[in-house]
């Protein structure tokens, strides 16, 4: 047994973070590149402070880096935790696309 | 976000569909992508039943699916869980809905909880097998 550490790189937290339609909303916005906590706020009608707590779920994700200088904090997406966690499901789309396509010809040479 | 839709018509009314999606002689002919052969399927189609089917790969090895039915509607919906492996308890699960449309049925598989690929460690090598097969398929077609 293992105690979950902060900062959990597997993909069930990435998978976990993006389950969420704000956090999914601020992963687009920072694939355009880094911004500020405040510039990410903006376009959503909620504080600052809950802002920071989807943030805060991205990071221990391990999707998005959050640099403090003074009262700024800045934020960068990581792109390596995403990227696995859309190769492995598209492993999984391959599969049922391909096997429903021999499904298809399957039911067109049994029922012509 | 683990979960993935694929929808595809077929043409034959959802009753067909239906038998030919669950019935273990019809499945033997055609489940998988191309380069997976399914050598064996068993099937009890109940809610509470099992099925397990057997996946031949390209590589030579066989990988088992199996799982659970937890809902049998015929001819409309199938919910059932699913593992890869027969070692591992199916903590997958996977719904397929098949609609009348005008030619034919929609078949709808939508499979969720689909596990970190950490976890599904050893089955990985198996999988990405079976598709590099597709993959050498689609490239002869």
């Amino acid at each position: 047994m293992t105690s979950s550490a902060p900062a959990d790189h597997s993909l069930d937290a990435v998978f976990h973070a993006l389950a969420d339609p704000t956090r999914r909303a601020l992963v687009k916005r920072l694939a355009e590149g880094p911004a500020m906590v405040t510039e990410l706020a903006e376009p959503f009608e909620m504080t600052l402070a809950a802002v920071s707590k989807h943030l805060r779920v991205l990071e221990s994700a391990n999707l998005v880096q959050r640099e403090v200088n003074g009262r700024i904090h800045r934020c960068t997406l990581i792109g390596g935790p995403m990227r696995e966690a859309d190769r492995w499901l598209q492993d999984y789309s391959a599969f049922w696309a391909g096997t429903l396509d021999r499904f298809s010809d399957y039911v067109k040479k049994e029922q012509p | 976000m683990n979960e993935i839709e694929i929808t595809k018509v077929v043409p034959a009314a959802p009753d067909a569909v239906f038998r030919f999606w669950t019935e273990p002689e019809h499945v033997k002919q055609w489940w998988g992508p191309p380069g997976v052969t399914c050598t064996e399927a068993q099937v009890d189609l109940q809610v509470g039943g099992k099925y397990r089917i057997a996946n031949l790969l390209p590589d030579g090895g066989t990988i088992w699916i199996h799982g659970e039915f937890e809902l049998v509607e015929p001819p409309r919906k199938l919910k059932y869980t699913w593992a890869l492996g027969l070692d591992r308890l199916p903590a997958e699960t996977v719904t397929v809905t098949f609609t009348k449309v005008a030619f034919g049925t929609e078949v709808r598989v939508l499979h969720t909880k689909i596990p970190d690929p950490s976890m599904a460690e050893g089955h990985r090598d198996g999988w990405v097998g079976c598709l590099e097969g597709l993959a050498e398929f689609a490239a002869r077609e």
